[in-house]
């Protein structure tokens, strides 16, 4: 396995795993440089819409990303968030406390990621499915709770300045999305829980029999992620102002192609909390500058799938000729 | 065709070395018209390399084969070479589908009956089976699920598979290897009488099989490789029972390195009583500090399911075990892990290794938190401390940050091995510890273990290789039907002594 030139291979790598920050920055300078974009795309004003509007995606982002290195699946962040900014703005309403909306928010998605994890580690329930299921229900909690109406009165206003404040130039909850992406990433890289999550989304059998309690480290990714799901609610909440019942579930497939994005840079080949940082940076500056440029929203979709499956595609192709693990494939 | 006395296929000085080390040394071997030709052999003695190679698996370094009079260059031969020459195959592993009907298992590959639209033509498609089936002498519903069928009728349909096809019988060869090892003793004994009828109606069967009695039986000729040689062609009752185990083995082997007797009595780390579960029925025995206890046994004896029950990965239904001085009554691998216990199981690939993980987050997976300082892990000494095993267990990887699956078999073993060892366990079960093993490596792992027994633990090995038990292992049981059939002990280990016992009694009791 030992190659001729480990330098050349050595910088290889390096390429590879910065490729899609690198695709970013040529990204911006692009939009930055367009005749069509050059008035609109480099401003304060749209850097903080744009990463305003990332942040809850990062959140919702995370909550993907930790089943999927235990190796299940966890399609109802989107909705959980959806339904935490619902609750969480009713309560929050009714309270006058900006204290009990974020709980609420976040006990929501506690709540959730606790019920996910019981499904699919007591129950046995494919994660696919059980998801899937879970997504339906909050629907149904959520057209029941709302009546399919935005909760806009008496939102507290504390939660209201914190989603319009900005600090360092960006929104305070793009800062307080990226802190919990710190903190997901402390977890995964500097403890050992997160390299029982790796050990069990690697080879359930072989975590079993080194002592690893696969369930328990299974029903915890569950959980962690609903957290993040619920927090995001609380974010979309803070952003917005408004708890609206149709916003969450179109959360989940966009978070999805920021993980599977995020795959294939840092650390090539694997979940990584960095890479889907920078997938959704790459995916928030194409789209506003796609918007700004005045094209049909369905070039958004085209360019989003086509970045995502280009993205994958050849870092696979890359990867089955170095004999590695696909994490993607 | 070949209507005469002359071989069908004939194979002329195969020669295959993996990485230097030759596995087989010019073999010749010849299949003739309607017989039934076992080939036998220790493991490491070539004869799964030389199947490979007729194969085309494995590409030969020399030699040719000569079929129905046409030659091939055994170098660069492929599976496809090897189909149109008239070769069939039925592996050990599992190639049939369970869940499947029987006629679905004797169409997917070749095809089924097709109307318009590519409508599956049921009918014919159970005609069809039906004839296979009666041809084969195989008494099943063409509709019934595989599994439901016993399992001797399952390998026929296997058989019925790989030779559906043929345009006449007996114009191929068919090589079976090991089909019985997994069944039960009537099952085998139906199999075996099912090849006989299909060879005494012309159809040549190679034939690979560890048990001796029942190639005695069946076989009109044996060829014996040792050491990747061909050390014997005899014709049938040339040969009895204990000259077939000479040959085998190839004289005496006696035993070494075994730790003096006196010591042993001292310190149980493992004792067991009519300890029951699984495919264990009643097994009693005591493992001691120091000591290298091996198990053998054929394919669900119940060797592999003593060291889950020990280790907890399997329920004890009944009986007793102790670990030290305490009753072990694991309900999880965990519990065993926390006794400090270790345990190497035989499937590699799904059981032990986390094959895109690093060679470092492989190696101190179960110990990774000793480096958790309360607030995040010791990344630098973890490293340092991976580096040092590395050395210390030989293990060739590009790098610590490796992938697990850039590793040879061996060196993924080592790095297994290994993340037992450092925890310092005081009972170490192996499960078939040096299957797809290099030599080299091999010599490694024992030397590690070895190591482990003389500062302290116990190791407790179930192995199908005698001749490794023999040279490694302080006493050796033999396992039959989930009990203790046999024990030898000090000088008596030696791999004639295990060969005949594995094969002398008559199949469970």
């Amino acid at each position: 396995m030992t190659v001729s030139s480990p330098p050349r291979r050595r910088l290889l790598e390096v390429c590879e795993a910065h490729a899609l920050t690198g695709l970013t920055v040529v990204l911006i300078v692009v939009f930055a440089l367009l005749p069509a974009t050059q008035e609109t795309f480099p401003t304060t004003g749209n850097l903080q819409v744009t990463v305003g509007a990332q942040a809850v995606l990062l959140a919702i982002s995370l909550a993907v990303l930790l089943p999927l290195i235990a190796n299940v699946w966890d399609f109802s962040p989107g909705a959980t968030a959806g339904l935490a900014s619902v609750l969480g703005a009713s309560y929050g309403a009714s309270s006058g406390s900006v204290t009990v909306a974020v709980l609420v928010a976040a006990g929501t998605g506690l709540a959730i990621g606790l019920v996910n994890g019981v499904l699919v580690t007591v129950a046995k329930i494919n994660s696919v499915i059980a998801t899937f299921g879970m997504t339906i229900l909050i629907a149904g909690i959520v057209q029941w709770k709302s009546d399919g109406n935005s909760i806009v009165e008496g939102i507290p206003q504390g939660l209201l300045d914190f989603g319009a404040a900005n600090f360092l130039g960006l929104p305070a909850v793009a800062w307080l999305a990226f802190a919990l992406a710190a903190a997901i990433f402390y977890l995964l890289r500097h403890t050992p829980y997160g390299r029982y999550l790796y050990a069990v989304g690697s080879s359930r059998p072989a975590a079993t029999l080194v002592g690893i309690r696969v369930d328990l480290v299974t029903l915890s990714a569950f959980v962690i992620g609903g957290l993040m799901a619920g927090l995001a609610g609380a974010l979309q909440l803070a952003r917005s102002g408004a708890g609206n019942p149709t916003i969450g579930p179109g959360f989940t497939l966009p978070a999805f192609a920021a993980v599977f994005l995020g795959a294939i840079a840092i650390t090539p080949g694997r979940w990584n909390v960095w890479g889907m940082v920078i997938a959704i940076v790459f995916l928030g500056a194409l789209n506003s500058g796609l918007n700004l440029a005045g094209v049909d929203p369905y070039i958004n979709n085209f360019a989003n799938g086509f970045a995502l499956l280009t993205g994958v595609g050849v870092a696979n192709l890359i990867a089955r000729r170095r004999g590695r693990a696909l994490t993607t494939s | 065709m070949n209507d005469g006395r002359g071989p069908l296929l004939r194979i002329a000085g195969a020669s295959k070395a993996f990485a230097g080390n030759p596995a087989l040394s010019g073999v010749d071997f010849d299949v003739r018209p309607g017989e039934i030709h076992a080939l036998v052999g220790s493991n490491g003695s070539g004869k799964s390399t030389l199947i490979k190679i007729l194969a085309g698996i494995y590409s030969a370094d020399s030699g040719t084969l000569e079929m129905n009079g046409a030659v091939h260059d055994l170098r660069g031969f492929t599976p496809a070479a090897a189909h149109a020459a008239a070769l069939r195959f039925v592996h050990q592993e599992r190639s049939t589908f369970g869940d499947l009907s029987v006629s679905d298992n004797l169409s997917l590959g070749r095809g089924y009956e097709t109307g318009p639209m590519a409508c599956i033509r049921g009918q014919a498609v159970r005609a069809r089976t039906q004839a296979v089936l009666t041809r084969f002498n195989v008494d099943a519903d063409p509709d019934a699920p595989l599994a439901s069928l016993p399992q001797s009728a399952q390998t026929m349909v296997a058989i019925a598979r790989a030779l559906q096809d043929q345009p006449e019988t007996g114009s191929g060869v068919l090589v079976l290897d090991e089909p019985t090892a997994p069944l039960p003793p009537d099952e085998a004994d139906l199999l075996l009488r099912a090849l006989r009828r299909y060879a005494d109606s012309g159809q040549p069967i190679v034939f690979v099989s560890h048990r001796l009695e029942e190639i005695l039986e069946v076989a009109d000729r044996i060829t014996v490789l040792r050491d990747g040689c061909r050390v014997a062609v005899s014709g049938k009752g040339e040969l009895d029972h204990d000259g077939l185990v000479e040959l085998i083995v190839g004289g005496s082997v006696t035993g070494n390195g075994h730790a003096d007797v006196a010591r042993r009595q001292a310190d149980p780390v493992l004792r067991s009583r009519a300890a029951r579960g699984g495919a264990v029925r009643d097994i009693s025995l005591t493992v001691c500090r120091g000591e290298v206890v091996g198990l053998t046994g054929f394919v669900g004896s119940g060797c592999s399911a003593f060291l889950r029950l020990v280790f907890g990965a399997q329920q004890l239904e009944g009986g007793e075990i102790e670990i030290g001085d305490a009753p072990a009554r694991f309900r999880s691998p965990r519990d065993g892990v926390r006794a400090d216990v270790a345990y190497v199981p035989a499937d590699r690939a799904s059981h032990a290794v986390f094959a895109g993980e690093s060679v470092k987050d492989n190696l101190t997976v179960a110990s990774v938190s000793r480096y958790w300082n309360g607030f995040r892990l010791r990344h630098a000494e973890e490293l340092a401390d991976v580096r040092r095993d590395m050395e210390r267990f030989s293990i060739q990887a590009p790098s610590a940050s490796a992938p697990l699956l850039n590793l040879s078999g061996g060196n993924q073993q080592k790095v297994v091995v290994a993340r037992w060892l450092r925890r310092r366990p005081r009972l170490i079960l192996l499960d078939e510890p040096t299957q797809a093993v290099d030599v080299g490596a091999r010599a490694h792992l024992w030397q590690a273990i070895r190591r482990a027994c003389d500062d302290g633990a116990a190791a407790l090995v179930a192995s199908s290789d005698v001749e490794e038990l023999a040279q490694v292992c302080d006493r050796v049981a033999i396992v039959r039907a989930g009990r203790i059939a046999h024990e030898v002990d000090g000088d008596d280990v030696t791999s004639e002594q295990l060969v005949e016992l594995l094969h002398s009694a008559g199949p469970a009791s």
